[in-house]
């Protein structure tokens, strides 16, 4: 079972990206800052992470450059409210940059083609 | 014997101290003698000098008529004889010769028989002789003799005194005449009635039919000055006539002379020269003295002296009346000169009073025309028009004497009376366009006395502006000409005067830099406002950031919960069995999630979210993929299109943006014709001062927007409409403005609205290669359908 690690500071969120992502059979981890993310990063051998940017103590952005030093194959996936951060060079790093939409399909499907499923 | 001789005497005396006349005396002298002497006659002869005869003049008998006036020339007969002898004599006519040499006398006394003559003299002068004469041969007895010797010496003594008496009447009554000439000549220095009164009273005097004077200029000839009084039957001798005409020894200069014309009607004329000081040189001429009525007399000795005193007396006051004219006129000039340096004066200290060009010019064109001003009837100033190569008339004034009494500088400083158009007065600043062009084109001013001339060969001026004759001077700035001014005097006609146009000349040059400051000033004036403009639309785009940042800010707060909501709702649409009630309450908030988050995807767009891709886009293409997203809006609304679209090249755009502008537009124009209509679309380049666009008209037939919102239509959240966010306009200019393109609208009441936008070209491509701007250039210039 693919594990799917989730950072969000937004609990609602974490939840709904867990039911979904669970329902498409997918192990899911939760962390509500880009800290908490690091530390289950190197713990669990994970095979995707979806950042939130804007995360209190640490945000995505800064997650996903610590990720991208540590496991450069790891896919990470941006997923947040603010589309302007695409024009920042630190989010290049990350595989997809996705703007936040009630509908998840956009999402799931990037999961899925990040998986080679 | 001793009585009568003693009576005789005394009755001689007393007629010679009497106060009767000097004829009477004479008269009664002489038949007093021959009463004495009991002779038939006694006669005198008087002595006409020039004549070198003895006439006739009294007879014992009374007045001697005219053709009884005997005359002998010295040594003829008895009277010639004792003329020259100067010595008494006695002959009988009986003696040989004598008879024939007296034959005259006969006349007088046919049978006379003895002859006495007496010579009339005293020490120094003959005045005539007297002679005796008796029918009877007789002899005169020594005291008779001696009587009669005392007789004659009383006669000579008469004789002499009349002469004195003549003489000094004359003397005296020509001094008068020349008291009165020279009072006539010196009342006034007025030139031309001097003249006047030369001629008149010369004629006057010399009691001439005519009189003419005339100076000429001894160098060239000319003739400077000439008078005429009465009638001038001949011309009128030059001085060099009257020099070459030598007089007689002793004699002045003078001509003389006489001339029967064809109607046999003699006229005489009498000259003498007018000597002056210096080169001018002059005659004065009388014509025909009076006699009686249609007869003239030549001119007498007299009169040559009497013209000749009156010549130094003419020549004196015109001298006179010369120099007063010259100073006069001096004097004039002095003052005009003076006056119009305080024209320029104060001209100067009112033009300090603005840096306002058209003010200036204002004040120019009163100095121009005002009467206390330069007095010119009309005046025009132009100013040079770079650009297009020509002198463009600026502001035209025309003469009013409105102000005439104010003083010189509120004058100058108060509205113009009497403006002329002039806007359409162009001259090409070339060579052959005339003084106007050429006096920028030479930088110097020019007089054109023949405007006819100088419009033969290219009109000057539009026709309704024919100055007979006109002046115009450069307005020079920094060794540039930027324009000129005309003046002219065509109202009045009079010709322009040297003096203000000497001041013109002065004051041009002044004025270019005055009327060259002021379009600097107003350059600055138009640069400040821009500036202002700009200043102004920075602090509405600083207003329109921060509300962005505050949408921004909102935005992102809404879209997490936004997310959670749809998101859950999606998933208990899921689990909600299709027949539950339950599950259309699901759907409405899917629904009204969805409807959300396209509004704040608007909003995030508006903002300034969304990144940018330029790149090199067919605008037309852009258009065709735009009008098939709104495909089923425009069938819904049963729109027809038209397309006229012209082929350009690419430009250099963001296509998602730019497709969103038109599709805003559509959606727009949609909305404004729900029952139908018309979407007429053109594209087409325009070439404008800053370079190249493309351009994109969109025309509805919706009716127009009211009034009452068209200002308001590009404002972010104005709507009209019930539903939608009322960021389409306002995000399309953003859009638009970002490629430093503008909006525009052509509002038609009653019909439809047309939106035109307009994309720079040119600001793209010059980040690329020069080389392909100026291919762009060329393609868009070509003519329609060559690209």
């Amino acid at each position: 079972m693919k594990k799917i690690l989730v950072a969000d500071d937004e609990m609602s969120i974490r939840l709904l990206y867990s039911e979904e992502l669970k329902e498409e059979g997918y192990e899911v981890y939760l962390a509500a800052n880009g800290r908490e993310a690091l530390e289950i990063v190197d713990k669990v051998p994970l095979d995707l992470v979806i950042l939130d940017i804007k995360m209190p103590e640490m945000d995505g952005i800064e997650a996903l450059r610590q990720i991208k030093e540590k496991q450069p194959d790891l896919p990470v996936l941006l997923s947040t409210a603010y589309g302007e951060y695409r024009q920042d060079f630190a989010t290049w790093a990350s595989d997809e940059y996705l703007v936040k939409s009630s509908d998840l399909e956009d999402l799931k499907a990037a999961v899925k083609r990040y998986l080679k499923e | 014997m001793a009585t009568e001789r003693i009576a005789f005497l005394t009755q001689m005396v007393e007629v010679l101290t009497s106060t009767i006349s000097f004829g009477e005396r004479l008269n009664n002298m002489v038949h007093l003698l021959a009463r004495y002497l009991k002779v038939d006659l006694a006669l005198y002869f008087g002595l006409d000098k020039a004549k070198e005869t003895l006439i006739l003049n009294l007879s014992s008998r009374g007045h001697v008529p005219a053709h009884m006036r005997v005359e002998f020339a010295l040594g003829q007969g008895l009277v010639g004889e004792v003329a020259s002898a100067r010595k008494a004599k006695i002959v009988k006519r009986s003696q040989p010769g004598v008879l024939a040499a007296n034959r005259a006398l006969e006349k007088l006394h046919p049978a006379f028989a003895t002859l006495a003559g007496f010579p009339v003299a005293d020490d120094n002068f003959l005045y005539g002789v007297l002679i005796l004469v008796d029918r009877q041969e007789r002899q005169l007895t020594p005291a008779e003799r001696q009587n009669v010797h005392l007789a004659t010496l009383m006669l000579a003594g008469t004789l002499r005194q009349a002469l004195l008496q003549e003489e000094a009447k004359k003397r005296i009554a020509e001094l008068s005449v020349l008291f009165e000439v020279g009072k006539a000549l010196s009342v006034t220095v007025d030139l031309n009635e001097l003249l006047e009164r030369v001629v008149t009273t010369t004629a006057k005097v010399i009691t001439a039919r005519g009189a003419a004077l005339q100076i000429i200029d001894g160098n060239t000839r000319e003739v400077r000055i000439s008078s005429k009084y009465g009638e001038i039957p001949l011309a009128c001798p030059s001085p060099g006539d009257i020099l070459a005409n030598t007089p007689p020894a002793g004699d002045l200069p003078h001509k003389q002379g006489q001339e029967t014309n064809a109607a046999g009607q003699t006229h005489y004329f009498l000259a003498v020269p007018l000597t002056f000081k210096g080169q001018l040189q002059g005659t004065i001429c009388v014509y025909d003295k009076f006699a009686a009525e249609g007869q003239y007399l030549p001119f007498d000795p007299e009169n040559r002296q009497l013209l000749y005193t009156m010549a130094g007396l003419i020549v004196n006051a015109i001298e006179n009346a010369l120099t007063f004219k010259q100073v006069e006129s001096l004097a004039a000039r002095n003052e005009r000169m003076v006056r119009n340096l305080t024209v320029v004066q104060v001209l100067s200290r009112a033009l300090l009073t603005t840096v306002q060009e058209e003010r200036l010019l204002e004040i120019i064109l009163q100095g121009l025309t005002l009467d206390q001003g330069l007095g010119f009837d009309r005046g025009v100033v132009f100013l040079v028009d770079e650009t297009n190569q020509v002198l463009q008339g600026v502001k035209g004034a025309q003469r009013s004497a409105e102000l005439k009494d104010m003083p010189l500088f509120e004058a100058l400083l108060s509205p113009l009376a009497g403006e002329v158009k002039v806007e359409e007065w162009q001259v090409p600043l070339r060579s052959d366009q005339g003084a106007l062009a050429q006096t920028v084109l030479q930088k110097r001013p020019y007089h054109v006395r023949e405007p006819a001339q100088e419009g033969g060969r290219s009109p000057v001026a539009p026709p309704e502006f024919s100055p007979p004759e006109f002046f115009v001077a450069p307005l020079v700035a920094k060794d540039r000409a930027i324009g000129a001014i005309l003046v002219d005097n065509q109202a009045s006609g009079r010709p322009l005067e040297e003096e203000p146009l000497h001041v013109l000349r002065m004051f041009s040059t002044q004025t270019g830099l005055v009327v060259e400051n002021a379009h600097l000033y107003s350059t600055i004036e138009a640069n400040n406002r821009e500036l202002l403009l700009i200043r102004e639309r920075m602090l509405e785009s600083d207003r329109l950031a921060a509300l962005s940042s505050l949408a921004s800010g909102m935005a992102h707060e809404i879209r997490n919960p936004l997310v959670s909501i749809g998101g859950f709702a999606r998933r208990i649409a899921k689990l909600v069995d299709e027949k539950s009630p339950l599950r259309g309450y699901v759907e409405v908030i899917q629904e009204e999630v969805t409807r959300l988050e396209k509004l704040l995807r608007e909003i995030l767009d508006f903002t300034g979210e969304n990144l940018s891709f330029y790149g090199d886009h067919d605008l037309n293409k852009l258009i065709d993929d735009t009008l098939l997203l709104v495909q089923r809006d425009l069938d819904a609304c049963q729109i027809k299109v038209v397309k006229e679209l012209a082929s350009m090249p690419r430009l250099h755009c963001d296509d998602r943006q730019v497709k969103q502008v038109f599709y805003n537009l559509f959606q727009n124009a949609c909305q404004a014709m729900p029952l139908g209509g018309t979407l007429a679309i053109r594209s087409y380049p325009v070439e404008r001062e800053d370079g190249l666009y493309e351009a994109v008209a969109i025309t509805d037939t919706g009716g127009g927007i009211p009034l009452e919102v068209l200002h308001n239509i590009f404002n972010p959240f104005f709507s009209t409409k019930d539903y939608g966010t009322g960021l389409g306009l306002a995000i399309a200019q953003r859009i638009v403005s970002r490629h430093y393109g503008q909006v525009e609208v052509n509002n038609e009441l009653g019909k439809g609205v047309t939106f035109i936008v307009s994309l720079p070209v040119a600001k793209y491509c010059l980040v690329k290669e020069t080389g392909q701007v100026a291919a762009l250039a060329s393609t868009l210039k070509a003519p329609k359908g060559g690209g």
